[in-house]
């Protein structure tokens, strides 16, 4: 029943993200409907969130799928809630739905799976404090993301056409930047959260261990762009481009790092 | 009219040129460069090279020295001014801490009280010793497992412990997973690693006073197959083998169960040749005395650590990321969220 509903809540998407481009390429704005569908489909895939924690005793966070599902989650919700409140940035719809849709094709690549275990280590208040600051980080650099595609896309004749209504380069370079430094308060907390909780946990708040190294270069990484885009005065296109490098080195360090190695951290699990 | 001559006008000292030189902000960007270099060297690298985030850190320090100096944006922007400066605290405390922590291991069987001898410790050229003017005896503990697809899992650990801080202030507590005993500035965490401990007495042939002493056999149930140890009676110059035999099933595969020391066992203990099974109370000859089995307790691997900092550390930080949101709060409340198309606006 949990995947019925969770494939419907997919569905929906792929319904929102289609008619998003199809306005992109017919230079109509569907933009109340595709709001509507998104509403819906984050309404769905909630649900079927929750039924699944239900059943299972433990949040979406063990298995593969339940990562990327979870992940996609969190993704549309921040970016439904911006895009209902901040309607300049409704264009970018077109561009972040296809990196939705390649998510969702990789989720089903995995089986959901039944483990219905979880390490003593994640039985505290810690783990959703960090967990939720690292999914709002990623979410607020998703939106920038899109906002940087239309900024690109503005570089060829066709988007360029398409994007003209919008505000000009510097503007929405402006308003993406925004973002990414909402994005670093929230990437500053997740790692204060998580030093807090590996000291709750194993006695030390810093080890370098994998996810903790790469987290800390993509905070860095983000640093380097607010510097450079402030000392230079980087053209709008630079900016892009930093903002989509922060994006996928967070994207690889989020869904890579914990499932090459065994654990999400060191020093999880053993009997 | 100014009354400086105007060669200092027009070229400022060599002073306050290497001032506005340090002040650069594209030396910033280097400088972020190498902590991110810093970063890899010591990830790759898997040493403590604290140099190499050290060095970075230094040089923020001076740069952002010579920025507030000479650079009039930080007068203007308060809260970026703090936030810059809580970082640079973060790193000036994490400096502190490298220079006073410990970090150590030990294993107190049950029953057992420790004094301040670790099995392994590493720590900073500044620390504070006190470890031995504290006590910590552990009473007894239990540790639980379930069992999901067929794989034993450790649920929690609880350990009551009795403790005496270094100035003399007596008490008890229950510790183990997150929760630490602090003690007289170290924290005391319970560790997966435990196991069984055959306790023993010794009677020298010499005539010498009776000791007790216990082998700590490898960690339970991670090393199950392999509860066997080298060991030296405290005091003999005799070195046996001690082997644990646990003829019961002890942590279930198909049922919640706790970790506990089995009734039916063996241990078995070997020398050269000879090789004797023994029960609790049964005793052996060796070449320089007499080995009496007393019976079997559990021991737990404690880590302990010391840091002082971390009360501190947690203060700038939450600093830093105040001020932080404070100076981005400040910047874009000064323009609107939702720019129009139209190309007037600012
Ligand atoms: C110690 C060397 C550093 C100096 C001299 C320095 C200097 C500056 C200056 C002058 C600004 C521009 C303020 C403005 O006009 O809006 C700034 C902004 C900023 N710096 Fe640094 N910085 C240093 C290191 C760092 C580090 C290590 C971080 C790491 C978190 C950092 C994070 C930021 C942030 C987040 C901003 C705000 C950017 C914005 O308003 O868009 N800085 N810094």
């Amino acid at each position: 029943m949990e995947l019925q509903i969770l494939w419907a809540a997919l569905v929906t998407y792929v319904l929102a993200g289609s008619l998003a481009i199809f306005g992109f390429v017919m230079k109509r704005k569907p933009e109340r409907t595709v709001l509507l569908l998104l509403v819906l489909g984050v309404l769905l895939h909630t649900t079927s969130i929750a039924m699944r924690w239900e059943r299972m005793g433990h949040g979406p966070y063990i298995t593969m799928f339940e990562a990327l599902s979870s992940g996609i989650w969190n993704l549309m919700l921040i970016y439904t809630l911006i895009y209902w409140r901040i309607p300049a940035i409704r264009a970018t719809a077109a561009v972040v739905m296809p990196i939705l849709f390649v998510m969702m094709g990789w989720m089903m690549l995995f089986p959901p799976g039944e483990i219905g275990h979880k390490p003593q280590v994640y039985h505290t208040v810690w783990l959703y404090i960090h967990i939720g600051f690292a999914k709002a980080f990623i979410s607020t650099v998703f939106i920038a993301v899109g906002i940087s595609g239309i900024i690109l896309l503005r570089k060829i004749r066709y988007g360029a056409e398409r994007f003209a209504h919008l505000p000009n380069d510097t503007r929405l370079d402006d308003l993406s930047f925004r973002f990414m430094a909402v994005a670093m308060i929230f990437q500053t907390l997740m790692l204060i959260t998580g030093a807090i909780w590996a000291q709750d946990a194993w006695g030390r708040y810093w080890d370098w261990d994998p996810l903790e190294t790469w987290a800390f270069i993509t905070w860095i990484f983000v640093i380097f762009s607010l510097h450079l885009r402030h000392t230079y005065k980087t053209s709008p296109q630079i900016g892009a481009l930093l903002v989509i490098g922060v994006f996928i080195t967070a994207f690889l360090v989020f869904f890579g790092i914990p499932f090459v190695s065994t654990n999400f951290h060191q020093g999880v699990g053993g009997a | 009219m100014s009354d400086f001559p105007p060669s200092s006008i027009t070229s400022p000292s060599l002073a306050v040129r290497c001032l506005r030189a340090l002040a650069s902000l594209k030396l910033t960007l280097i400088l972020i460069i190498l902590l991110l270099a810093g970063v890899l060297i010591i990830y790759y690298t898997k040493t403590r090279f604290i140099w190499a985030l050290a060095l970075p850190f230094i040089g923020f320090a001076i740069n952002l020295t010579a920025t507030v100096l000479t650079n009039p944006v930080f007068r203007r922007q308060l809260a970026l001014l703090v936030f810059h400066l809580a970082l640079i605290g973060i790193a000036l405390l994490i400096a502190v801490e490298r220079l006073t922590y410990l970090k150590g291991q030990v294993e107190v069987v049950e029953g057992e009280t420790f004094t301040g001898q670790m099995l392994r410790e590493e720590s900073g050229p500044w620390h504070p010793r006190r470890l031995d003017k504290l006590q910590l005896t552990n009473e007894n503990f239990t540790v639980n497992y379930t069992n999901s697809d067929g794989i034993l899992r450790r649920v929690d650990t609880r350990n009551q412990v009795a403790w005496v801080s270094p100035n003399g202030v007596a008490g008890r507590s229950i510790i183990g997973d997150q929760e630490p005993l602090l003690l007289g500035g170290y924290r005391f965490y319970t560790t997966i690693n435990k196991g069984f401990a055959p306790v023993f007495s010794w009677r020298p042939a010499d005539g010498s006073a009776e000791r007790v002493g216990a082998v700590h056999l490898p960690s339970y149930p991670r090393m199950h197959l392999q509860q066997q140890n080298e060991w030296q009676p405290p005091g003999s110059a005799t070195s046996v083998w001690v082997m644990l035999q646990i003829d019961e099933e002890i942590l279930s595969p198909d049922a919640p169960s706790q970790l506990r020391v089995p009734d039916k066992h063996k241990v078995i203990v070997r020398l050269d040749k000879a090789r004797w099974e023994l029960k609790p109370g049964d005793s052996i000859r060796l070449p320089d005395g007499v080995l009496v089995y007393q019976e079997l307790r559990k021991w737990m691997g404690y880590d302990v650590t010391y840091n002082f900092t971390l009360p501190w550390l947690l203060a700038a930080s939450i600093l830093a990321v105040l001020s932080m949101a404070w100076h981005f709060w400040q910047k874009f409340m000064a323009r609107p969220w939702n720019p129009t198309g139209n190309p007037n606006e600012k």
